[in-house]
């Protein structure tokens, strides 16, 4: 309906467009006019205005196009309002009245443009009234409600503001709280930090008391973790309130738990120490030795498993004692040691040698065990035993394992020893046994009971000796001489002195040099003074039966060429110095009664004696030459006499003392002979010479024969200075 | 049990070892064994030293390739007085080290003699390493060294040529008797397990042995395999510096 209202409006437009070509014609004919007529003319000028007024400007016909909605509207206003008024009316009407409303809309537009507007202008201002009318009662309502509002926002900004003072001492409180959590988590911390250091884990605790976790290097830092625990809880006690409760139960605990640890320790070691069964070389792992350390906190412990060591290398070292006895080596080499049972040196020093050498090895695994460091010792110097704990330990145990191997070794060196029948075998034996009781204490001690025993064997060993060399001393008292016995030293003396030689030189080969002279000489001191002292008291004795049964023997010579034996044999070695100046001092006094008796033969067989006895025997106051052999004639014969011995060769060399084997002492006492005869023919001559004796021309009876009264000459011959020679 | 065997490895002191030898030091008196000893032990001369009385015991342990061997030394004494003595330590000896001065003539002259007694009462697999001390005297010098080295390969036995003065070469003669006596063992002639042969386990060697008994012999071999090839080289070509050098 609207559509075809709009076109039915526009036809008047339609109908001007044609007409605009037209218009412009017209135009175009008054620019013409104008050209030729003025334009002058006002209301051309009106004229031309209005004509020249272009409606497709697009304001003047948005304008009019706005004019013409208007008036549409109006119509469809009035439209409206008719039909408002008469809405039952049918539509053959209003097509009627739309049509009528068409066709006069220019003409009331031109006459009520502006009544319309104003009408228009009023109804919009009405309408304006109206609305504002219901906003002003729609603000008030929302006054209304603003005011609502803002008493709800105040009761809630005071309920804010109590809140507020409300949660303030709670903030406070949380303030507080939060600085007590602090404060106890500070508290746990250190809490945890406590029973992390004052208490072993559970793992820990099952490492120390289970059976069945290993003894390891684990086990060892949990043992020193529960061992500073310990330490650290000390602290605990000692603080200014006397010990705390929980140092004491801190203390108490771990203690259990470290003892605990300590048993195992100790079954541990006692197991492995029972794997000890090889031989004498062996090695000890740090673990071991880690655990014998501890151990050493608790003596009593340690004692237990180290007596179990000591049982098993007690045994050990039997059997393997026993295995080199009789088995040797793998497949019999090195032989058994028993197989030279023969050769008692062999048999004694291979059994020594191995006990040595199984001593150095057992030392050096303990050392190992107890984790001693072998002192820096020089190679050949003696071991200085230092006071320490290991090393009544390792003294203690090298004494136990070497315990059981005492008795056979005892048994066999005792059977060797008394089976020999030889000294020199015996007192070799006895000195091995020496060496090696030296050489061991070296490495075992004085103390020890395997120095025992080596000494009660060498003690044993020398024993045996000395009794052999008692019976042989005993065998020799009862020497016989032979009836062609000459002065010379008899065979039984030889064979003395010659085990005495071998004696001594198996002696001096034991000798290890670096003993004192004394030392030397107490070392020989007792076999020395029983062979030698033997010796001579079987040649005193057999000397003075043979001289019993024989008074022309001569036994002085004898007991001298034996004396003189000994020396022999034994002046070489510096230990017998005072055994030989003994012998010395023997020879010395018998040479001496040797002397005066060659000289008793000497001046009988110079026909002196008898002179000399008248000259000694003189007391009364009778002169001389008138008694007996010194009247003048007898004495010329003794003079005679004297002179023909002096041109004997006895007077140079006795034949009785050619006997002895000393020559330089045969001499000696030779010339000694010869030096109191000389006195005694100078008393001779004194006597002579003396007026008293009343001697016709005494130089005649003493020039009557060599030495003609002359003590030079005599000395000459005789070949003795005067005094000493 | 795996896990405390590596600890135990971790921690270990120097002490353990796998094998122990025992070594004796023979030759006549004077040539110096008690020195070379001493200078080998201790890494120092020995001054002012006296003749050894009977027999003297001293131990060190040496590395040899990955193994650990402790050497325990008897040294003895070489005045014929305590031959009777020292004759007893021959006993189960695996090594011999047979010194003589090679600027004294009459102790080489007699080597012969103690070599014979050496392996009449050592352990039949002998290993004996002759040794020519003094090498620091080379103007005093009596015997040749290559007289003493034709003397060593015509009686099978190792030869170097030491000074226990100046610490020449000192421990040559111990590596050598240990390497040869290791290949031994390796090679089965020696038994450590037995008793006598003056050989035996250490702990580490044992605990290997123990532990893992699997793994025990192919290790333990596997290992040594590598150690004859460098020997070859060192003890069978005994180069005149190594011996002779100052």
């Amino acid at each position: 309906m609207a559509s075809t209202s709009t076109r039915s409006a526009r036809p008047p437009f339609n109908s001007s467009s044609p007409s605009s070509s037209s218009q412009a014609n017209l135009r175009n004919q008054e620019d013409k006019l104008k050209g030729s007529t003025a334009a002058r003319n006002p209301i051309s000028v009106r004229l031309h205005k209005v004509l020249a007024t272009n409606y497709d400007d697009p304001a003047i016909r948005e304008a009019l196009e706005t004019l013409s909605d208007l008036y549409r509207n109006r119509d469809d206003v009035g439209k409206r309002a008719s039909e408002e008024v008469g809405s039952s009316q049918t539509g053959g009407s209003i097509a009627v009245e739309k049509l009528t409303v068409g066709s006069g809309i220019a003409a009331r537009a031109r006459k009520n443009l502006r009544r319309d507007a104003e009408i228009k202008l009023t109804q919009s201002t009405q309408q304006f009234l109206k609305a504002f009318k219901e906003v002003d009662s729609k603000l008030d309502g929302l006054q209304e409600h603003i005011d609502a509002m803002q008493s709800r926002c105040d009761e809630a900004q005071g309920q804010l503001q109590s809140t507020n003072e409300e949660c303030k001492s709670l903030l406070d409180r949380a303030g507080g709280l939060r600085s007590a959590r602090h404060a106890v988590n500070d508290r746990q911390f250190a809490v945890d930090s406590f029973i992390i250091r004052f208490s072993l884990t559970e793992n820990e605790i099952n490492t120390l008391q289970s059976r069945d976790i290993q003894v390891d290097a684990n086990f060892f830092r949990t043992m020193r973790k529960a061992d500073r625990i310990i330490q650290d809880a000390r602290v605990l006690m000692s603080g200014d309130e006397g010990p705390s409760k929980a140092g004491v139960e801190i203390i108490s605990t771990t203690s259990q738990q470290l003892e605990q640890g300590y048993d195992k320790i100790a079954r541990w070691c006692a197991l492995e120490f029972r794997q000890f069964v090889r031989d004498a070389q062996l090695d000890v792992s740090p673990l071991m030795r880690e655990a014998v350390k501890w151990l050493r906190n608790r003596p009593e412990l340690l004692t237990d498993a180290l007596s179990v060591l000591a049982q098993t290398r007690q045994a050990t070292l039997l059997n393997t004692f026993m295995d080199a006895l009789t088995r040797g080596g793998p497949g019999g080499i090195p032989r058994p040691i028993e197989i030279h049972a023969h050769d008692p040196l062999r048999y004694v020093g291979d059994m020594l040698a191995w006990v040595h050498q199984a001593i150095a090895g057992e030392r050096e695994f303990l050392e190992a065990l107890f984790d001693v460091k072998g002192e820096d010792r020089m190679v050949g110097s003696v071991r200085i035993f230092k006071e320490s704990e290991e090393e009544e330990w390792i003294q203690d145990l090298m004494d136990k394992a070497f315990e059981k191997l005492r008795s056979p070794l005892r048994l066999r060196v005792r059977q060797t020893i008394r089976s020999q029948e030889s000294s020199i075998t015996t007192y070799k034996v006895a000195n091995l046994l020496t060496f090696y009781n030296t050489t061991m204490q070296r490495t075992i001690g004085e103390k020890a009971g395997l120095s025992n025993t080596l000494n009660e064997i060498s003690d044993e060993a020398y024993g045996v000796f000395f009794d052999t060399l008692e019976a042989q001393a005993r065998n020799l008292a009862r020497t016989i001489l032979p009836d062609n016995q000459d002065v010379q030293p008899p065979a039984t003396l030889l064979d003395h002195t010659q085990i005495l030689r071998e004696i001594i030189s198996v002696y001096t080969g034991s000798l290890l040099g670096n003993e004192s002279m004394d030392e030397k000489r107490e070392g020989f001191r007792s076999v020395l003074d029983l062979t030698v002292d033997a010796s001579i008291s079987m040649c005193s004795s057999v000397a003075d039966a043979r001289k019993v049964q024989k008074p022309t023997w001569d036994k002085d010579t004898f007991l001298l060429n034996c004396l003189d034996h000994l020396l022999v044999v034994l002046r070489p070695h510096d230990f017998a110095d005072y055994k030989v100046k003994a012998l010395q001092d023997e020879i010395e006094s018998r040479a001496d009664l040797l002397a005066s008796d060659h000289y008793q033969n000497i001046i009988h067989e110079a026909g002196l004696a008898d002179c000399l006895a008248v000259c000694n025997d003189k007391t009364s106051n009778e002169p001389l030459s008138h008694i007996g052999a010194m009247q003048p004639r007898e004495l010329a014969s003794h003079l005679q006499a004297f002179a023909q011995w002096l041109s004997s060769p006895d007077v140079v060399r006795s034949p009785r003392l050619a006997h002895l084997n000393d020559q330089r002492l045969a001499d000696r006492v030779h010339r000694e002979a010869l030096r109191s005869l000389a006195a005694a023919y100078e008393k001779v001559c004194v006597e002579v010479r003396k007026p008293e004796n009343r001697y016709e021309a005494a130089n005649t009876v003493l020039g009557g024969a060599r030495p003609f009264g002359s003590l030079n000459a005599l000395r000459q011959i005789m070949g003795v200075g005067e005094g000493s020679g | 049990m795996s896990s405390e065997d590596n600890e135990g490895d971790a921690t270990e002191l120097l002490e353990t070892y796998d094998f122990l030898l025992k070594f004796i030091v023979i030759g006549e008196a004077g040539t110096g064994k008690s020195c070379l000893l001493h200078h080998f032990t201790h890494n120092r001369f020995k001054d002012h030293s006296q003749h050894t009385i009977g027999v003297e015991f001293s131990s060190r342990t040496i590395k040899l390739g990955e193994k650990r061997i402790k050497l325990q030394l008897w040294d003895t004494a070489g005045q014929e007085r305590f031959r009777s003595v020292t004759r007893s330590y021959y006993r189960g000896a695996a090594g011999a080290i047979l010194v003589y001065d090679i600027t004294n003539r009459s102790s080489f002259t007699n080597l012969f003699r103690w070599l014979e007694d050496a392996r009449a009462l050592a352990s039949p697999h002998l290993v004996t390493v002759l040794v020519g001390n003094k090498s620091d005297r080379e103007e005093d010098r009596e015997v040749e060294w290559s007289e003493a080295s034709q003397w060593a390969s015509q009686n099978g036995v190792h030869f170097v040529e030491t000074s226990s003065l100046s610490g020449d070469n000192v421990e040559s003669p111990f590596l050598l008797a240990a390497r040869a006596i290791l290949l031994s063992i390796e090679s089965g002639v020696l038994d450590p397990e037995k008793a006598g042969s003056g050989v035996s386990y250490g702990d580490r060697a044992l605990r290997r042995v123990n532990s893992s008994s699997r793994l025990s012999f192919g290790s333990l071999s596997g290992r040594k395999k590598r150690n004859p090839i460098r020997l070859k080289i060192k003890d069978l070509v005994p180069s005149p510096l190594q011996g002779r050098c100052c």
